[in-house]
């Protein structure tokens, strides 16, 4: 059952061009001149109940604009768009109802409050019965783990804590889409797994179709069976999550720190990114990863080793280029 | 409606929570009686009446239109909506199931409850202990009229200041428009130029206008004066609420389809 579907959905902006200087600030006065900008263009998405999606691609390419328009918050220049049958610019109550958005910089917490004293209040906005407030609440709150936080002042929770809390209120009315962005910016690596696994939860416990905006390929593998991945506005890649970092993900960044200083070999398909005495950042293809990782541990004392994906940006790109 | 009640119950409790602005708030009130003492009793020094106020009628009265002065703050609406509309974290009202003007409203309200608490317990306290002589008029429907204009005033310049915050949507920049309201606001109440010194069918025109329903009149009804245009006022404040009521939501829908700002 199709709950999202765009048809050459476009968004264009008109934007001022403002010539420099003072003297240019003058002339802007009396004339002014626009330049259009193609936002999102001719995007054609359909998304499934109960799917889990990641939507992928640069700054500025156009996945933000794509959700203000799902979400209703601003209308689309041309195209078709129905989202759960409405069409979200109206901002009907029945479909503001039904879905959630939690982004970053945008807390739906009162800070000065309690996460207790937002919840009811959100039980109100929602109209939720008090039965279905409390059951949806212990069950959120012991998935979580934060009983003890929700008597405390929201602005002294920790970062996680509080991401914890905004998917809290934002899952209080059982909507069936949630639209996420950057859910885990900022968080360690225990609060990032923390969410990513009560995401996955809801998303499978409560049917709950989720698309979820992220620049940590680790969300995106770990998440979303399906990505779609947006470029200068253009959709460039719409399918199976597996097979895009298959495809498409070359190589991996390996960062030793070695007990102490050494002039470690480096293999010649590897890229030295940064070199210190006790330091070493490398650009690894993806198939000799083990092998690097190996040679290292077998020959030089190390005190750490990280490894990362490689960044959304180069993905990108070579999804763009084709190569 | 009980959304709204609980926005204002949010925006109360959070302003219940910073414990030195309560007693700042109380100090406050307690001071301004005391320098309304003060004040008028030197000018009232051997005097029995001042521009036909006798000292507690005019005591009184500065206690009352200070008081409803003090509560007017909903200037905070119109600079509040467009600093979020610019930083773009106004859309979090839009993708709830509220009406932004309600939301706005409720939380003006929820913000001036906890001020008119405040204040109202500290001056009556005040007045009891000391033994204060206030002049309240003893005529309970006057009385009536006089609360529910305050309430008509404040919910409308709370409309009016939504407004406002609406034309961000168009303009971005509201300054101008906020430094004309203010500036008219100051006309129309006498803050410019005293009101006797305007021709008789300016003035006459100008309670056609809400602002001299706001604090003025209400004050003036609270002490037992200006009996005869409580009927007038409450109509005219009604239908300048209806109006903006409506002007909002059209100008908001309107205004909203177009936005294309980046940062919404």
């Amino acid at each position: 059952m199709k709950i999202i579907e765009t048809e050459n959905l476009t968004k264009k902006y008109k934007r001022y061009k403002k010539q420099e200087g003072l003297t240019g600030s003058i002339k802007g006065l009396f004339h002014r001149e626009y330049e259009e900008k193609i936002a999102v263009d001719a995007f054609n998405m359909e998304v499934n109940k109960g799917e889990f999606i990641g939507l992928i691609g640069p700054n500025g390419a156009g996945k933000t604009t794509l959700v203000k328009m799902l979400t209703g918050i601003i209308a689309p220049t041309s195209g078709k768009i129905q989202v759960m049958g409405f069409y979200p610019n109206k901002l009907e109550k029945a479909f503001k109802q039904q879905y959630a958005v939690v982004m970053g910089q945008k807390s739906q917490l009162f800070f000065e409050l309690t996460a207790e004293d937002t919840l009811r209040l959100f039980k109100e906005i929602y109209r939720i019965p008090e039965d279905e407030y409390k059951r949806n609440k212990d069950f959120f709150v012991d998935l979580f783990q934060v009983q003890e936080l929700m008597n405390v002042q929201v602005r002294t929770l920790s970062l996680g804590e509080r991401m914890k809390m905004e998917l809290i209120v934002a899952l209080l009315h059982n909507p069936k889409i949630l639209f996420l962005d950057e859910p885990t910016i900022g968080l360690d690596a225990v609060a990032g797994k923390q969410i990513r696994t009560f995401l996955k939860d809801v998303n499978e416990s409560r049917g709950t179709t989720i698309l979820l905006t992220s620049h940590y390929m680790e969300d995106i593998k770990v998440l979303c069976k399906r990505s779609i991945v947006v470029n200068h506005g253009r959709k460039i890649y719409d399918g199976d999550t597996d097979l895009l970092f298959e495809r498409y993900q070359k190589s991996k960044k390996m960062t030793i720190y070695f007990a102490h200083s050494v002039e470690p070999d480096v293999p010649e398909y590897c890229r030295v990114l940064e070199k210190a005495n006790d330091k070493l950042v490398l650009e690894i293809p993806k198939q000799n990863a083990e092998k690097v990782l190996e040679s290292y541990i077998g020959h030089y004392p190390i005190r750490d080793i990280g490894i990362e994906e490689e960044e959304i940006g180069s993905v990108v790109e070579r999804i763009y280029k084709g190569v | 409606m009980k959304k709204y009640l609980e926005i204002s119950k949010a925006y109360m409790k959070a302003q219940l929570i910073w414990r030195s602005d309560t007693f700042v708030d109380v100090i406050l009130a307690v001071a301004k009686i005391l320098f309304a003492w003060i004040l008028w009793s030197i000018l009232f020094e051997g005097k029995e009446q001042i521009a036909g106020f006798g000292f507690q009628a005019m005591f009184s009265y500065y206690i009352v239109s200070s008081y409803l002065f003090q509560l007017e703050k909903s200037a905070e609406i119109s600079q509040q909506m467009t600093g979020m509309l610019r930083n773009g974290t106004f859309s979090k009202y839009m993708v709830i199931p509220v009406q932004t003007q309600g939301y706005f409203v409720a939380m003006e309200a929820g913000k001036i409850a906890f001020s008119a608490g405040i204040g109202l317990f500290t001056t009556v306290l005040w007045f009891y202990l000391f033994r204060i002589p206030f002049v309240l008029t003893a005529n309970l429907k006057i009385l009536s009229c006089g609360i529910i204009m305050v309430v008509l005033g404040l919910l409308f310049m709370a409309e009016l200041n939504y407004f406002l915050g609406i034309l961000t949507l168009k303009f971005e920049e509201i300054s101008t428009f906020l430094m004309i309201k203010d500036n008219f606001s100051a006309f129309v109440t006498g803050a410019v130029i005293p009101l006797a010194l305007l021709p008789e069918w300016i003035i006459e025109g100008m309670r056609f206008l809400p602002f001299y329903y706001v604090t003025y009149l209400p004050s003036m009804l609270f002490i037992g004066k200006c009996e005869e245009e409580a009927i007038t006022g409450l109509l005219v404040l009604s239908v300048w609420c209806l109006i903006f009521l409506v002007l909002n939501q059209v100008t908001y829908e309107h205004y909203r389809i177009k936005y294309d700002g980046a940062g919404i």
